[in-house]
């Protein structure tokens, strides 16, 4: 319930006469607006190694993010519900946010902006609740050109941790400066218990400025070129992967769909998620066909690190479910840097870093971790043989994410009737939440919060003849 | 003909670790001190194709012991379990120089927690692998794997995640091969529906000793957590603390052919090296992996008076003289948190999974503290000095506990039980040096 209907109303009026306003722009502008946009489609294809994200022209492995217009990015996010797969062949009723005019999607979209943009986001709300945005890490917001404040009924009691987009039809415009880098998220302010498990919850990336750098901090996490150890990452498309932890109980999912009340005594999550998705699905790629309304991927798509390739990736952790969620990634550690969009750092600039293979993320928490695969051993099957016999296909049993060989990048025979997902001899090396009765779906085990580091050759993948 | 272990390339995080960048590179390894060659071992890639192992599993299932009062009917106790046991686990066993005949006849005697067993820096160890199959389960067909958790840069093969690799069939052999080159408390558990083969019991901790080891310089005994280059984390003594729980209803079901729904999980027991609290500090069995003791079938002796406790060998009581410095490698394989803390004295935590608590930078970031949150699949490397010993009993008695009750009782309305362990605080040279941990 909203305290102050008629404030509610006028403002909503002038909200529309806002977005009007925005119509007649968009008009005026719609063929510049074109010719610039191709303009810049090609500059971007020009540079596509060096400037791989911006919206809808993802990669098929990493982050995806949306953009705006930097140093004034403005997204517009408008409820959409929907229903997302889970491994256990079930489809649960999902809320979420999607920009534009865009079809549900789970996940809300990624929300990339430059440090010290001025952050705008319009927020639509088609549901039949009030609902409205926080932005945890961002200081000074304001809705509607007023600073934020927790919205409290005639009674006084609390009913929105931010000013909301009325039930039915409201809006209402947050804005803030993003004033340092980092991984945050943005979720409901209203009614979360209810609002953020069914999906009303995103990430938001800020990226460092950085003047001496000529990606402008593209691929830095923090402000920290120069330093004796920095935030910087590998540059490749794929070199940036979220891993935004969810949780999901479909009986509340049910009950909103079927417009029942629900106690929240009886919340108890059977589905365990990384970027909107349970595994396998998390390995498949941005906006597979098939996954319709979960375009997010978390595979970690990699190469060796070694000195051709010297740059650690980076991976963006969030949790937004209810618990501490333990990660575990296989064959790599998890080197923290930043911790709620903060870098590790002590107040001198000395580098606090601390390495997990468990890292534990708590509700609300982000962190930002570099990564690497490195051939440590360097095993080859002619000159540095791995030291035992292969007891071959008839005496194991393979994965079928196996090649076939122990070898980075060679293939060997399988057993009849079964073939394997590799492609070139890639290794796939799992990461997975070890609290493990959660790496499940509603008793499928074995699936959920895990994803792939899919290792390739140095120098990439070729196909085996 | 012949080639060092570690062909790596030298990180500056590496570089801080061996303390001062002292080992430049192994092929100059010659002019190293003895103390620090001694880990830089010759293989010789031919022979060590076929090369013995180090260590031998046998995965298979068996039973174990927790109080069966108060009961949690049906599933505690285990109305199938042969007395004196209560729990049906599938589990490793140790067959390091068992016959043929021995191994096999251990199929259905399957200890928790796994055998503790570690291994040297840059020093390559071969664990073998064999699966027995599961007596109480002639419909599973399920193969087995050791996945070394938190072993950094492992290849697919030797790592044993399923999906990406290879698993060991009953009746086949694998042998996994390390070559550790991060010093450090880790664990290990087999990785095949891994929900269900962890829950019930193939979980065990390993460790890898440094190569500053034997460095009498830096602290007197020479034993250490990491390459610290100071003595920082030298100790005396050390205990690992294997974290691990026992949902009652999952471990009945796998016995009675049916299947939990893992989201109702919950822990009713918290275990400490596979027992609950007072049976932590009763004796060790065989716990030494490289000189396993069988009966003549191959099978664990159990201590006299601890008959219960026969596939339960690991003791968790720490002894020390007073001054001494004690080591406790906590690793968890449970689901749910542990808060371990030790009373009336303070520990300094040295390392987080496998890590010296350095920043890249080398800022030490190690910290006091006397109750550590450990998560499933983290491990913790604290350190405590013994206090002065203050008597009138032949030992000071501080307790070591799971500060989340629920995690350090056995069930009972009330009492103590569970992830408890007891330091025992002796005057000065009481107890003679350990040799192995745990004892």
């Amino acid at each position: 319930m909203v305290s102050d209907q008629p404030n509610l109303f006028e403002r909503n009026a002038r909200e529309k006469e806002f977005d009007m306003h925005k119509v007649f722009l968009a008009r005026k502008f719609f063929w510049p607006a074109i010719a610039a946009a191709l303009l810049l489609l090609l500059l971007f294809v020009a540079a596509y190694r060096a400037r791989p994200a911006a919206a809808q022209m993802a990669s098929s492995d990493g982050m995806v993010c949306t953009t705006g217009a930097s140093p004034n990015p403005t997204f517009v996010l408008t409820t959409r519900t929907g229903y997302i797969g889970t491994p256990d062949g079930n489809v649960v009723f999902m809320w979420g946010l999607s920009e534009g005019g865009n079809p549900f999607q789970h996940p809300s979209p990624v929300l990339c902006v430059n440090e010290g943009d001025t952050v705008t986001i319009i927020l639509h709300n088609t549901l039949s609740q009030d609902i409205s945005l926080i932005f945890p890490g961002q200081e000074n917001v304001l809705a509607d050109g007023q600073p934020v404040q927790p919205q409290f009924d005639a009674g006084g009691l609390l009913t929105s941790l931010a000013p909301v987009a009325a039930a039915n039809g409201g809006s209402v415009t947050y804005s803030f400066v993003a004033s340092h880098p980092g991984t945050f998220l943005y979720e409901s302010g209203t009614n979360p218990g209810i609002q953020v498990r069914m999906g009303l919850f995103g990430a938001l990336v800020v990226r460092p400025v950085i003047a001496s750098d000529p990606n402008g901090g593209r691929y830095f996490a923090y402000n920290d070129a120069g330093a004796a150890v920095t935030s910087e990452f590998n540059h490749s498309p794929s070199g940036e992967v979220l891993i935004l932890q969810s949780e999901v109980d479909p009986y509340l999912s049910q009950a909103i769909e079927r417009g029942q009340g629900f106690n929240l005594n009886n919340y108890h999550p059977r589905y365990w998620l990384v970027n909107g998705r349970g595994f396998p699905d998390t390995i498949a790629p941005n906006y597979a066909s098939w996954l319709p309304s979960q375009p997010y991927g978390a595979l970690a798509h990699v190469q060796p690190v070694d000195s051709s390739n010297p740059l650690w990736y980076m991976e963006r952790f969030i949790n937004v479910s209810s618990q501490p969620l333990p990660f575990h990634p296989h064959g790599k550690n998890a080197v923290v840097i930043g911790r709620d969009g903060q870098p590790v750092r002590g107040d001198a600039g000395e580098d606090l870093s601390f390495e997990r293979f468990a890292l534990v993320a708590a509700p609300g928490q982000t962190y930002d971790s570099l990564f690497h695969w490195h051939n440590r051993e360097g095993y080859d099957s002619a000159t540095n043989p791995v030291p035992v016999v292969d007891p071959g296909w008839a005496n194991l049993q393979y994965g079928m994410y196996y090649s076939g060989s122990p070898y980075l990048g060679m293939t060997g025979p399988f057993p009849p009737g079964m073939s394997t997902m590799s492609e070139c001899g890639e290794y796939y090396i799992i990461a997975h939440n070890h609290a493990l009765f959660q790496l499940t779906s509603w008793g499928v085990p074995m699936t959920g919060p895990g994803t792939f580091m899919r290792v390739d050759p140095p120098g990439g993948c070729s196909p085996m003849p | 003909m012949t080639k060092t272990v570690t062909p790596r390339r030298i990180s500056r995080r590496d570089f801080l670790k061996i303390g001062g960048g002292v080992l430049l590179a192994t092929a100059g390894a010659k002019l190293l001190p003895a103390f620090m060659r001694r880990g830089i071992e010759l293989v010789d890639v031919a022979s060590a194709q076929t090369a013995p192992p180090d260590l031998f599993f046998a995965g298979t299932d068996g039973w174990i012991y927790l109080p069966p009062t108060p009961a949690i009917p049906p599933y505690h106790p285990d109305t199938l379990a042969p007395a004196p046991f209560t729990t049906y686990i599938f589990g490793f066993r140790n067959v390091l120089g068992l016959t043929p005949t021995q191994i096999a006849n251990q199929k259905m005697k399957a200890q928790h927690t796994a055998p503790l067993f570690w291994a040297r820096q840059e020093v390559e160890f071969r664990l073998k692998l064999t699966n027995l199959g599961l007596q109480m389960r002639p419909d599973l067909t399920d193969a087995h794997t050791v996945h070394w958790h938190g072993f950094r840069d492992a290849i697919p093969y030797f790592d044993g995640e399923p999906h990406g690799s290879v698993a060991v069939p009953m009746g086949k052999e694998f042998t996994y091969v390390y070559r550790p080159h991060d010093p450090g408390t880790y664990m290990f558990h087999c990785h095949v529906e891994d929900v269900e083969h962890v829950h019930m019991g193939m979980a065990g901790l390993v460790f890898v000793r440094p190569q500053q080891d034997g460095n009498t310089a830096l602290y007197p005994s020479g034993k250490y957590a990491y390459n610290d280059g100071d003595g920082s984390t030298g100790f005396d003594r050390e205990f690992a603390m294997m974290l691990t729980e026992v949902w009652a209803e999952a471990h009945w079901d796998d016995a009675h052919i049916q299947l939990p729904e893992w989201s109702d999980y919950r822990a009713d027991f918290a275990l400490l090296n596979g027992r609950v609290y007072p049976d932590t500090l009763a004796p060790n069995g065989s716990i030494d992996p490289f000189n396993p003791i069988t009966d003549a079938n191959g099978d664990l002796v159990p201590t006299p008076g601890y008959e219960h406790l026969q596939y339960q060998p690991l003791s968790s009581l720490v002894q020390c003289n007073a001054g001494e410095r004690v080591l406790l490698r906590f690793a968890s394989l449970g689901f749910t948190q542990s808060v371990m803390t030790l009373t009336g004295i303070k520990m300094r935590v040295v390392g987080e999974d496998a890590t010296p608590k350095r920043g890249r930078d080398g800022t030490d970031t190690s910290y006091w503290t006397d109750s550590l949150s450990i998560y499933p699949g983290a491990s913790y490397d604290a350190i405590f000095t013994a206090p002065p010993y203050q008597g009138p009993a032949p030992y000071d008695t501080y307790l070591l506990y799971n500060r989340s009750y629920r995690h350090s009782n056995n069930l009972e309305a009330g009492g103590f039980g569970g992830q408890m362990t007891e330091v025992r605080v002796f005057p000065p040279g009481t107890l003679p040096p350990q040799t192995i941990p745990n004892t």
